[in-house]
């Protein structure tokens, strides 16, 4: 999720359909899942509600809008730098196949 | 398809639905839009439902999370007057569930029978087991209302197997004993219809109890023998377990219509019991019942004495449950009492939190917080409390479960007071979800009239007039006037306690031993040798170091239930009362420090051979209404041939049941002359008496192994299960009514504090104006005590309106009356008064140019 914010900030459903297109339609989440997952980043400081709208012609103003902190963003990139040394690990161990 | 989302949305919690209940409805709307199809949709609508089951419990704990930690932090602002909610309700709630456990064992439980609803016990019905087999069948046939009847007659006997002999409780019974309650035997059989036929070979069902003690649980106990006072039986069953009706029975027999069979000896009465015919309820049998005892009667009732029965048909259940059952139901009537009051301290506590945070909630609300939200908050903190609560009111339930089984146990081990029973759990679980959200939802109630916005924001809360302060009035009212009820009830209950306790009995109960024997089956008896087993044992306990004296004597007092009795002629013709027959060996009355009124004692002249004598109560003597009574003779025949005794000596009469009876006349034999069947040693000792239980039950044992000593213990030992039930509850209510008054007068400070504090703007202008301090002090306390004043009268009247309730708890309660609830009053009114004036001072110690400042 907080790759999908990294671009810009996105209300939840966009949100959502992000997500669905960069896993190829492989993670879907539920409107409970989401917004309960938005309820812990705004918590924990990961993402903030923006107070800034698109033009008002293309969205309905009702719609809440997401937008990646700078902590979130570093939070982000220490969660991919552990997951890279992981894989790198792994390589090293194991040696991996080329995904299909 | 979308109102159903809308609708499943409500399961989330008030501050997530609050967030995103709007943006996860439109995401539904526009992923509903966006799929063609029946059967995709249908495949949404199956997702939506498993996204919400995981992820609306998580959104759950999360909030709960956020709330019990909120509530954590304000109450610890106020942890005293926190932790005596909650210790109040703790206390109210586990006692609560500890009584209720002892009447769910006692009414709801399921007794180990069949139906037991449909059972009924017969006092005194027209025919019974004496009338003989033919005529007890006959009549129960014939029976308009039984669909089948039993009997039995209880009685101890001793029990022998190879090892050392035991004294047991056993049933005789009808064969049909069993059948009729609808219980089959764990293992083995039940009896045959046949097999009470007297003369029949003798079979025996013991207990499961019994079974595991003398064989272990051994299947191989069937077919073997026991003796029972000598008689050989032949164990044909075991009884389940649980099963130890009537009163603690360990053996069965079907010998009810050959009680010649096994010797035994003591009164028995004979006990029918049956089991309603379908279709006939309790009342119709009840009458039908009354009307065969008429008929049998010749159409009228003869006039009864005051000694004798009524003929009654009880349900068994109620029969069971005894007296214990009106005691149980009234202490829990009191138990609710505090519960009450300690809820009226809980709602202050959430009251005052509530006007408190009235600011702190109109802020909220006004930044857009619903009023779902505020309204979870604080059902939270109030369920938090109770929660609390209850877990440790739980422990508190055990322990009153405990108490109470030790004062009051009940007659059948299958309906042992049990704390951890469903329904005793869901009890304590409904009382705590039942108190949290009635003292929750009533403050939070007030939130719905609060109207955001500056007047709420600034306004005084408290304020005189205003709901909250009349709320706290009627709860301060409601709290004094149980708390003086209780107080009332506890001071009458202490009274009659300590005149119980300051009764003579007539007797000592210091430093005395008892042990008891029973000869019947055993040689002593058949041979005619009973004194020669008493004057060994007797010879054996005087040469016991310590022992001062030693007494036989048939029935002691405090330990002898059934007396054979009747009422006796002198021989110039004066009747006397209805008078206990006993047997007495010499020094028995000074054993006991019974005191001699006139005469002499027995002494080892009155020997079998010698003159025939008797030593009689006072009360006894002074009944036959003859100026001088020593040396008169007292015929003790029972038929015909008279038996005469010279009376020789009068002794003061006891109260032998214990100090909640009247005294009884008894008649005294000498132990040589009337060779009872049984006998209870006394021996008075010098120190303490308990060391000398094992010793001198050895020194009785090797008299004959083969006679059980039983019902060893201390005379102090016996009075103090006689005392134990007023005692207990005495002590409950007492405990209870301290309880209720630290509460009321912690409750009073609190309210007085609170309430005078909210003033503390108007009392500094007051006081600025130039209004006297003492005129404004004395205004602040008579408001504050004037719906305390009101609640004690009502108080007042309700105790003295009681009537003689209190005498289900303790034998001889006077009613309490309008003195001692003035008494009770003027206790609670003095001890608010102080609570409420204390707090008063407190808030005045302030300047008032700051008291002007507060806001």
């Amino acid at each position: 999720m907080l790759l999908a914010l990294s671009e810009g900030e996105r209300h939840g459903y966009a949100l959502k359909r992000e997500i669905l297109r960069r896993t190829n339609g492989k993670l879907n989440l539920g409107a409970g899942a989401l917004y309960g997952s938005i309820a812990r980043m705004l918590e924990r400081g990961l993402i903030e509600e923006s107070e800034e709208r698109p033009d008002p012609h293309l969205d309905d103003e009702r719609r809440r809008y997401y937008r990646i902190t700078p902590f979130g963003r570093r939070v982000a990139q220490g969660e991919a730098l552990r997951m890279r040394q992981l894989v790198e690990l792994a390589e090293n161990c194991l040696g991996l196949p080329e995904p299909a | 398809m979308r109102r159903f989302y809308h609708l499943l949305l409500r399961l989330y919690p008030a501050r997530f639905r609050e967030e995103y209940a709007d943006p996860m409805e439109r995401q539904f709307r526009d992923e509903y839009r966006e799929t063609p199809g029946r059967f995709a949709r249908l495949r949404l609508a199956v997702r939506a439902l498993a996204d919400l089951a995981v992820t609306a419990p998580a959104a759950f704990a999360r909030e709960l999370g956020h709330d019990l930690r909120y509530a954590a932090r304000a109450y610890r602002r106020r942890s005293f007057v926190t932790a005596l909610a909650i210790a109040a309700l703790a206390l109210a709630i586990g006692a609560s569930t500890g009584i209720f456990s002892i009447l769910n064992a006692l009414l709801i439980r399921s007794l180990p029978f069949q139906q037991p609803d449909r059972l009924v016990e017969l006092v005194l019905p027209p025919t019974n087991a004496a009338s003989g087999r033919a005529a007890f069948r006959a009549w129960r046939d014939a029976s308009p209302y039984l669909a089948d009847a039993a009997a039995y007659a209880p009685n101890e006997m001793n029990l022998s197997l190879t090892r050392e002999p035991a004294r047991v409780r056993v049933a005789e019974t009808t064969a049909n004993f069993f059948r009729m309650l609808g219980t089959e035997p764990e293992f083995g059989r039940g009896f045959a219809d046949d097999e009470d036929t007297p003369g029949r070979a003798g079979v025996a069902v013991i207990g499961y109890g019994l079974w595991q003690q003398l064989f272990g649980g051994d299947p191989r106990a069937l077919g073997s023998t026991i003796r029972l006072n000598g008689v050989p039986l032949t164990v044909v069953g075991v009884a389940p377990r649980g099963v130890d009706y009537p009163e603690k029975t360990a053996v069965w027999t079907p010998t009810i219509y050959d009680l010649g069979r096994i010797p035994k000896t003591g009164a028995f009465a004979w006990q029918t019991i049956g089991r309603l015919r379908p279709g006939v309820s309790l009342a119709q049998a009840s009458s039908r019942f009354e009307a065969e005892v008429l008929r049998a009667e010749g159409g009228h009732r003869p006039p009864r004495s005051e000694f004798s029965t009524e003929p009654h048909l009880f349900s068994l259940r109620d029969r069971l449950a005894g007296p214990v059952r009106s005691a149980s139901l009234l202490l829990m009537g009191m138990v609710a009492l505090v519960l009450l009051i300690a809820c009226a301290n809980l709602a202050h506590l959430l009251l005052s939190r509530t006007t408190e945070r009235r600011q702190e909630l109109a802020v909220r609300a006004a930044l857009g917080a619903s009023r779902a939200r505020l309204v979870q908050q604080l059902v939270t903190e109030a369920t938090a409390v109770t929660a609390a609560a209850a877990l440790a009111g739980m422990a508190v339930a055990n322990w009153t479960a405990r108490l109470a089984e030790s004062a009051s146990p009940a007659q059948l081990s299958a309906r042992q007071y049990a704390v951890l029973d469903w329904r005793v759990i869901a009890f304590a679980l409904g009382l705590a979800v039942l108190t949290g959200i009635v003292f929750g939802v009533l403050p939070a109630s007030l939130i719905g009239r609060m109207q955001p916005g500056p007047g709420a924001i600034r306004s005084q809360p408290g304020a005189k007039g205003s709901g909250v302060s009349r709320m706290r009035a009627l709860l301060t009212a409601m709290q004094a006037a149980l708390t003086v009820a209780l107080v009332a009830a506890s001071f009458s209950m202490g009274r009659s306690f300590l005149k119980l306790l300051a009764t003579d009995l007539a007797f000592h109960t210091g430093n005395v031993v008892t042990l008891s024997v029973s000869l019947s089956g055993t040689p002593y008896e058949t041979n005619s040798r009973e004194s020669q087993y008493y004057a060994e044992g007797l010879e054996r306990l005087r040469a016991v170091p310590g022992v001062e004296s030693v007494a036989a004597v048939s029935n002691v007092p405090l330990l002898s239930s059934m007396f054979a009795g009747g009422q006796f002629k002198l021989d110039s013709g004066e009747q006397g009362k209805l008078a206990g027959l006993n047997a007495a060996s010499p020094g028995y009355f000074r054993t006991l420090g019974i005191g001699l009124v006139e005469g002499r004692e027995f002494t080892d002249r009155d020997r079998q051979a010698a003159e025939p004598v008797a030593i009689v109560s006072d009360d006894l003597a002074r009944s036959f209404g003859k100026e001088r009574i020593i040396g008169s003779k007292l015929n003790l025949g029972w038929g015909m041939a008279p038996r005469l005794a010279t009376i020789v000596g009068i002794v003061r009469a006891q109260r032998i049941g214990g100090p909640a009876y009247e005294t009884s006349a008894q008649i005294f034999r000498p132990v040589e002359q009337s060779s009872p069947e049984f006998a209870t040693f006394v021996a008075k000792v010098r120190g303490n008496p308990e060391s000398y239980l094992p010793i001198c039950r050895n020194a009785l044992q090797r008299v004959d192994r083969n006679v059980p000593v039983y019902g060893v213990r201390t005379l102090d030992q016996a009075l103090a299960a006689a005392l134990a039930r007023p005692r207990f509850y005495t002590t409950a209510i007492l405990f209870f009514a301290g309880f209720a008054l630290l509460l009321a007068v912690a409750g009073a400070y609190g309210v007085a504090t609170y309430s005078v504090g909210q003033r503390t703007h108007e009392i500094g202008i007051r006081l600025a104006v130039g209004a006297p301090a003492h005129a404004v002090r004395g205004m602040l306390f008579w408001q504050s005590m004037a719906p305390a004043g009101l609640g004690m009268l009502a108080g007042v009247g309700a105790a003295a309106g009681s009537g003689r309730l209190l005498q289900h708890l303790i034998a001889g309660a006077e009613p309490i009356g309008l003195r001692i609830g003035a008494l009770a009053a003027s206790v609670l009114a003095t001890a608010s008064a102080l609570a409420v004036w204390t707090a008063i001072n407190r808030i005045f110690r302030i300047d008032p140019t700051a008291a002007l400042r507060v806001e």
